[in-house]
């Protein structure tokens, strides 16, 4: 199950100690960030202040969180993302963070396969690394982008169930990590399978003996699209599955509940705040059996 | 430390942060809810305003010795001028997840919108950015009156700061039960909240008819004594004429302005992007209408020696001095939090160093203190 931190927030003014331009549009940026860094868990986000035009500050997804340091991955797509891709090292801005529950390991389920897609990639590697240095392995992961990979890509060498074929790629960062991982696209990039991420996890899922396929549990951050298929397949193989979501925020500590999300409990429907009681939710809870939301009458609330 | 003896507060010996001295009567329903007589309301008599009046003037020799900021509101001893608006700060519990975040810095608290039954709220998108302003259709979300009050105030800190519940409610009938709900609690005040404009019954179709707001704020006056702020709606034709409406009927303080209703749309899916069609615009964006409004209401609420909230896009101490110098006696902070959760106190620093530039002990003098008359 997804965890509440406890009450941990930091507003910290950090400096960019690097910045990487990558193909698409995409930066990673570093900021020297002790108090946030030293809190921050995988799932987690920092929400940035985006220069004297943008009235809201944007949520970005920890890359990685080392030493002092943190890392985030993000897109120009507006001039929110415009004011932060044209920072320089040695530049300040203010973060609040680190923001949000994390994802849980299930301890009954020592199999992780993790998918992410696009922006949504960061909090997958950043948990798949933390796996990796709990020494909660395997974890296996399905990247998937329409643009080229922001991170070095490579050969894979690590073998993962069900691809085998020599010629697919991997992300080089994870593999150093003694991640393996495989990249799907479908964009048709090279390397890649060309589809969606679920398509390769679901052959992985099949490649696994009954065993091991009941001792594996999926986590997942991308497009909504992308986490929908992802409950499919969770749902269709009975595996537990913990989405990381995203919505349009204000505040980003839950002071104004205008991120929520429709979330499927116990007692019926609840509004739930990607924020602070999210952002990763279970996803039975996000897209419960059934027909779509948008198809399921007296879905309006209020 | 406080002390609770008898009818009074005490400071004791030693204490850092001395509080100001409490006199007010208690109510005996308070009394056995074991609240703590720093945060009694009124007793409603015929000279209530008046004796409201001296109060002040005691409350605020005292306070100047102590702090220019510290004041009182509707018998209410404030921190500073400033007070977190509804719906920007939840029930009160998450803003202290912030390091460095105290309530103590403000001068009250208004808690997230309430109704006598939880409501979800809207659907997707309930906020959106736009030019120096945001747009949010949240539709009050919460967990009805009653959980509020035996959830939720029971762990908020009442030495650190005043508590004021928002009310809202689909019928008349609705609003003075949800009052009543809070008048046998320990909130300090009671926000009605004819102004919603993201709610399809009630709010801001009750906020715009003076006939309305009246009919709603008679009928929580008559559902509680605790102080009464009305907060008004900037959509409508003549705001003043409403505020008089609204005194008339009982309230205590009014609360200028809500949010402006908008929207903006998605071209490229010809849709409106919020979940509910149109919001409520906030932010800066919107500071020189709240501004003139609250002049507007001013120059009513002064004959009746009613005191506002003022607010709408305040960002910083200038900001905040503008609004007490439009009329306001208090100043509402909202959006700017979502930037800077720590901004309140850059802004009462602010306000410190221009009341000490100017020559003047207390905030409170500033409250319309221009020096030409619009």
């Amino acid at each position: 199950m997804p965890r509440t931190e406890p009450a941990n927030l930091r507003v910290e003014q950090v400096r960019v100690t690097a910045h990487q331009r990558r193909p698409g549009a995409q930066h990673i940026l570093e900021f020297l960030a002790p108090e946030i860094a030293a809190r921050a868990r995988p799932g987690q986000f920092v929400h940035i202040e985006c220069g004297p035009e943008c009235l809201l500050r944007r949520p970005m997804s920890i890359l990685s969180a080392q030493g002092d340091k943190i890392e985030i991955l993000f897109k120009q797509v507006g001039h929110g993302t415009g004011w932060l891709a044209a920072r320089k090292v040695g530049d300040s801005l203010s973060l609040i963070g680190p923001i949000g529950n994390t994802f849980q390991p299930d301890t009954d389920r020592p199999l992780h396969l993790l998918l992410g897609g696009g922006v949504g990639l960061p909090p997958i590697l950043f948990f798949a690394e933390w796996l990796h240095r709990h020494g909660a392995m395997p974890a296996w992961v399905i990247a998937g982008s329409e643009v080229p990979f922001p991170l070095a890509t490579r050969t894979a060498h690590l073998p993962l169930p069900g691809m085998e074929s020599p010629r697919m790629h991997s992300l080089v960062r994870l593999e150093r990590s003694g991640v393996a991982n495989r990249l799907a696209s479908l964009a048709g990039l090279p390397g890649c399978f060309t589809g969606q991420v679920t398509e390769p996890a679901e052959n992985l899922i099949l490649a696994l003996d009954p065993r091991d396929r009941n001792r594996l549990s999926l986590y997942a951050c991308g497009p909504t699209p992308m986490l929908r298929a992802t409950a499919a397949l969770a749902a269709r193989y009975k595996l537990p599955c913990q989405l990381s979501l995203e919505e349009y925020m204000a505040c980003g500590i839950g002071g104004c509940a205008g991120c929520t999300v429709k979330i499927a409990t116990a007692t019926g429907p609840a509004m739930k705040r990607v924020c602070v009681d999210g952002p990763i939710f279970e996803a039975a809870e996000v897209f419960p059996p059934g027909p779509r939301e948008e198809e399921r009458p007296g879905s309006e609330l209020d | 430390m406080l002390v609770n003896h008898g009818q009074f507060m005490v400071i004791q010996a030693g204490a850092p942060q001395p509080p100001i001295i409490q006199t007010k009567p208690q109510g005996v329903h308070q009394m056995e809810l074991g609240a703590d007589i720093g945060r009694q309301p009124y007793d409603i008599t015929g000279i209530r305003r008046n004796f409201r009046m001296i109060e002040n003037n005691i409350e605020h020799r005292r306070s100047a010795a102590e702090d220019p900021l510290r004041m009182d509101f509707l018998g209410l001893a404030f921190n500073s001028p400033l007070v977190l608006l509804s719906g920007c700060v939840g029930f009160g519990h998450e803003y202290p997840r912030i390091a460095g975040f105290s309530h103590t810095e403000v001068g009250a608290v208004c808690l997230k919108g309430t109704t006598l039954r939880a409501r979800l709220g809207n659907p997707p998108h309930r906020v959106y950015e736009t030019p120096m302003g945001m747009l949010n259709a949240i539709g009050l979300q919460n967990p009805g009156a009653r959980a509020v009050v035996e959830r939720i105030l029971p762990g908020l800190d009442f030495s650190a700061t005043r508590w004021i519940a928002n009310i809202a409610g689909a019928t008349v009938k609705e609003y003075a039960e949800v009052c009543r709900v809070f008048d046998d609690s320990p909130i300090d005040a009671i926000e009605i909240n004819i102004s919603c404009p993201n709610v399809k019954e009630g709010g801001m179709i009750f906020g715009n008819s003076p006939a309305m707001s009246a009919r709603v704020v008679e009928a929580c006056r008559a559902a509680t004594r605790k102080p009464l702020i009305t907060k008004l709606s900037p959509n409508q034709a003549d705001i003043a004429a409403n505020a008089r409406r609204c005194i008339e009927a009982g309230s205590d303080g009014l609360a200028v302005i809500n949010t402006l209703s908008g929207m903006a749309i998605d071209i490229e899916h010809r849709r409106p992007v919020i979940g509910h069609g149109q919001g409520g615009l906030s932010g800066p964006a919107i500071k020189p209408v709240a501004l003139l409004k609250v002049h507007q209401v001013y120059a009513v609420a002064r004959r009746h020696g009613i005191p506002i909230i003022g607010q709408g896009g305040v960002a910083d101490w200038h900001d905040a001095v503008e609004f007490l110098l439009a009329g306001a006696t208090a100043v509402g902070i909202g959006t700017a939090l979502f930037r800077d959760p720590l901004v309140c106190r850059k802004i009462n620093a602010g306000i410190r160093d221009y009341l000490s530039r100017h020559g003047l002990t207390r905030a409170c003098e500033l409250t319309g203190a221009l020096n030409k008359e619009v």
